[in-house]
């Protein structure tokens, strides 16, 4: 498990990383563009009683449902009622399509290989798992984050599993 | 074989599929073949017959199956015989070819790995040798007589021995598998094919000579081409059988009629037509805004109304084509109900065979389309009530005639739309359900106790009891007590009705009414908290304001008192957590059925009724007792539709509801 930092370094591959930058309170994120799918304005989220405690709800993305994850509730940071700027990175983590509410999203960086370093042992409260690095750009720290790592291995596991689940109803 | 050219694996699902379908196929000729013993051979029957055999040589042997081939080839020359009539037509023939028509099945199954090879195949060999050699010997002689025959030998020939054209052959045949599972119509043989193909083709009639060579028949009935007798409807889709769980691994296809296709293609371009003229739009009022100045100068309404008029336009004829597409895809989920009655002729004359008992099953709707999950689920049921009629129902031959019936006991099978539903009937003409041996059967089962006062009706939902039987003795078609509970099951699982009617002596009509399709259904909107629930309108009896006053307790659970019957209920808004305040003076409830008991759900608020589409939410959240899926209504927002069975049952499991005990059934 030594490597782990390293393999992660490593993911972040090329001359430039391309990052979504997104806000979350004060902190600036971001996360590689391969993994963004698309941004969404915030919608009305379905409550799901009994769902895994991870998913917020679920929202209608054009006919379609997909689980919803709200990053500050992973980061145990205080909720917030949505504003205009709050907004949906859809992604894949697994093979599922999943939805994560942000304050903010702000643009398209391209940050220089060598400007990324590795992520220091504790980020205001957020685990290193998630965290690929720290990238710099002029003054602005940008925390890379891997969107699939967010959710637990455990809680990832549900989640593969509901897919398999209703493939052997 | 050439693997690395084709997806094997994908043609072997081609095989598998159409081999099922002409497995289906030679048994509703076999059928007709043994109806005919006494009649006199139609020659219809047995080309159609000798065709699909032929097909499944043909494509089995390119794919390298040696045992279904020869088994096939077996079967074909003994078909041959008898089209040649070098064979009389006789019981035992037919009789042999079920037989090897049932080894084929297994051998195709165990080819393509969904089951274990069945036994016995050489010896049915060997018999089947004995028994067409006599014929054979002679045969030999005239072999040479006519055309098209003779590229059949030909062609069995050539298919025994691996030679390149082999390589050619089965090209030949993906490609018309291919296009026949994108729903054209088969193409002729490339140049490719060794000629022995052509007459395989399905659907064409044999070659003109042929037809000049059979019996005499009437002028009017020899000109129109002859055609496969039990051809499936051209919607059809590949034939599941029931009850096997491999399949559900091996993705599932649809087979399409291309009209339907086509009227699909058709609403999505007026769709393409929409989006430019509502783009159009956009961009004129884009320009607008822009030229302010100008726009400022004219009457802001002389160019704002056509516009608007336009954007009306747009949105009806969305909102229209929408509409027909959502009904033409819903069409295209339909198939035939038919796909599962085909296989019934043959396990009716089974068991009928089996019990000695002469059965005549006449069956009717066959067309009635039906959404293709539903088609799947429906044929076990049907299979338990047909051997049920058969073996419980229909009487042996001389007590029949000792009534005054017909010797030959008759089953219908019925199918026809009413409204929203399905209804599909089963009823037989026999002895009906004995009350007195139900009765006696449930005292004895300790379901009931001997002085109970139950009507007639009460007693024949006994049958409905899981473990329930009459028969005396268990015997390999039924009576083993697993029965008509699992048909009740299973119907209810498909959000069916189940019912039974019998009147002593002269016979029992069960009848199944089951939804067009799974995927919408009627629902009352219900407002829990601040979210929309729906609920299946199928199960709900009705709702109503009730004062609080009203409410009693028991043992610390909500119950009403309605008509004299306890009602449990359950606070939705408890049972999910969703947090919220009781309403101190009244409760909104709205009371479902469920296995013939009621249970109150205390909701908000309703809001209506309105017919939703049901996404299934299991593969986005992981399954979760008391909800059964989602619905996007009219605004774009989710609304979770309730699952009453498992709702009630969670409740019960986990102490949320008053356990009332009911008295009857």
């Amino acid at each position: 498990m030594a490597d782990v930092k390293e393999d992660k370094k490593q993911q972040l591959s090329g001359e430039v990383v391309q990052v979504v930058s997104f806000k979350l309170g004060s902190e600036e994120y971001g996360v590689d563009i391969s993994q963004v799918q698309e941004i969404i304005r915030m919608v009305e989220i379905t409550h799901v009683p009994r769902a895994p405690r991870f998913m917020e709800g679920v929202i209608n993305l054009r006919g379609q449902l997909i689980p919803i994850i709200d990053l500050r509730t992973r980061f145990g940071m205080p909720r917030i009622d949505a504003t205009k700027s709050t907004r949906i990175i859809v992604t894949e983590i697994g093979n599922k399509r999943v939805g994560i509410v942000v304050d903010s999203v702000s643009e398209v960086l391209n940050i220089p290989i060598e400007n990324v370093e590795d992520a220091p042992e504790m980020i205001a409260g957020v685990g290193t798992e998630y965290i690929q690095g720290v990238g710099k750009m002029n003054e602005r720290l940008i925390i890379m984050l891997d969107l699939t790592m967010v959710i637990s291995g455990e809680e990832k596991q549900q989640l593969e599993q509901i897919g398999e689940q209703t493939a052997a109803v | 074989m050439s693997d690395e050219l084709f997806n094997r694996e994908e043609f072997i699902s081609y095989f598998r599929d159409e081999a099922e379908e002409l497995l289906q196929q030679i048994d509703g000729d076999l059928l007709k073949l043994e109806e005919s013993v006494s009649a006199g051979l139609d020659p219809e029957i047995i080309n159609s017959l000798f065709r699909a055999l032929h097909t499944v040589k043909g494509s089995s042997g390119m794919l390298g199956f040696t045992d279904v081939q020869s088994l096939a080839h077996k079967l074909e020359n003994l078909a041959d015989l008898l089209r040649k009539e070098r064979m009389p037509l006789s019981e035992s023939s037919v009789d042999i070819l079920f037989t090897g028509r049932d080894l084929l099945t297994g051998l195709v199954q165990a080819a393509i790995g969904e089951e274990v090879a069945p036994t016995g195949v050489d010896e049915y060999i060997r018999k089947l040798d004995q028994f067409t050699s006599i014929y054979e010997e002679t045969s030999h002689v005239i072999e040479g007589r006519t055309g098209p025959e003779l590229h059949f030998e030909e062609a069995a020939a050539h298919e025994e021995q691996a030679s390149p054209s082999d390589v050619a052959a089965f090209e030949a045949e993906v490609e018309r598998l291919l296009a026949q599972a994108q729903g054209k119509k088969p193409d002729e043989p490339s140049a490719a094919a060794p000629p022995a193909f052509a007459p395989v083709e399905p659907a064409p009639a044999p070659p003109e000579p042929f037809i000049q060579d059979l019996p005499a028949q009437p002028v009017g009935a020899v000109t129109p081409p002859i055609q496969p007798v039990t051809k499936p409807a051209p919607a059809g889709a590949p034939k599941q059988p029931n009850g096997d769980q491999k399949r559900s691994s091996i993705h599932q296809t649809i087979r399409v009629d291309i009209e339907r296709l086509d009227a699909l293609l058709n609403l999505v371009g007026e769709l393409v037509i929409n989006r430019t003229r509502i783009s159009d739009i956009a961009n004129t009022l884009e320009r607008l805004m822009s030229d302010k100045v100008n726009a400022a100068g004219g009457s802001s309404q002389a160019i704002i109304a056509p516009l608007a008029k336009d954007l009306a336009d747009s949105a009806a004829l969305l909102a229209r084509t929408t509409n027909e597409i959502q009904e033409s895809i819903m069409k295209v989920r339909m198939v035939p109900i038919g796909q599962v009655f085909d296989r019934f002729p043959r396990l009716v004359r089974d068991v009928a065979k089996a019990r000695g008992k002469e059965v005549q099953l006449v069956i009717s709707g066959a067309e009635t389309d039906l959404d293709k999950t539903i088609v799947d689920e429906v044929g076990e049921p049907l299979m338990h009530l047909l051997r049920n009629n058969v073996d419980h129902g229909i009487e042996p031959p001389d007590e029949r005639e000792r009534m005054g019936k017909p010797r030959a006991g008759t089953i219908t099978l019925n199918a026809y739309h009413e409204g929203n539903q399905i209804i599909i009937e089963v009823a037989d003409d026999g002895a009906g359900i004995n009350i007195e041996k139900v009765r006696a059967r449930g005292i004895k089962q300790g379901l009931i106790s001997a002085d109970d006062r139950l009507s007639d009706r009460e007693i024949v939902d006994l049958i409905f009891t899981p473990g329930f039987s009459t028969a005396e003795v268990v015997s390999d078609v039924s009576g083993r007590g697993v029965g008509m509970d699992v048909v009740k099951r299973n119907i209810t699982r498909l959000k069916g009705v189940f019912d039974v009617e019998s009147i002593t002596g002269q016979g029992t009509r069960f009848t199944i009414k089951l939804p067009l399709t799974l995927a919408i259904i009627q629902a009352l909107l219900v407002r829990v908290v601040d979210e929309l629930y729906a609920i299946p309108l199928d199960s709900v009896i009705e709702s109503q304001r009730v004062e609080m006053v009203d409410l009693r307790t028991v043992h610390g659970n909500e119950v009403i008192t309605l008509r004299g019957q306890v009602v449990p209920l359950v606070r939705i808004s408890e049972f999910f957590e969703l947090g919220g305040e009781r309403d101190p003076d009244k409760v909104m409830i709205v009371i479902v059925g469920l296995q013939g008991r009621q249970v109150g759900l205390v909701v908000d608020s309703f809001e209506g009724e309105q017919e939703i589409v049901i996404k299934p939410l299991s593969d986005v959240v992981g399954r979760i007792p008391g909800i059964s899926g989602a619905t996007i209504l009219g605004n774009g927002s989710i609304s979770l539709i309730i699952d009453v069975h498992s709702l009630v049952n969670e409740a019960r499991v986990s102490g949320k509801i008053a356990r009332v005990e009911f008295s009857g059934v």
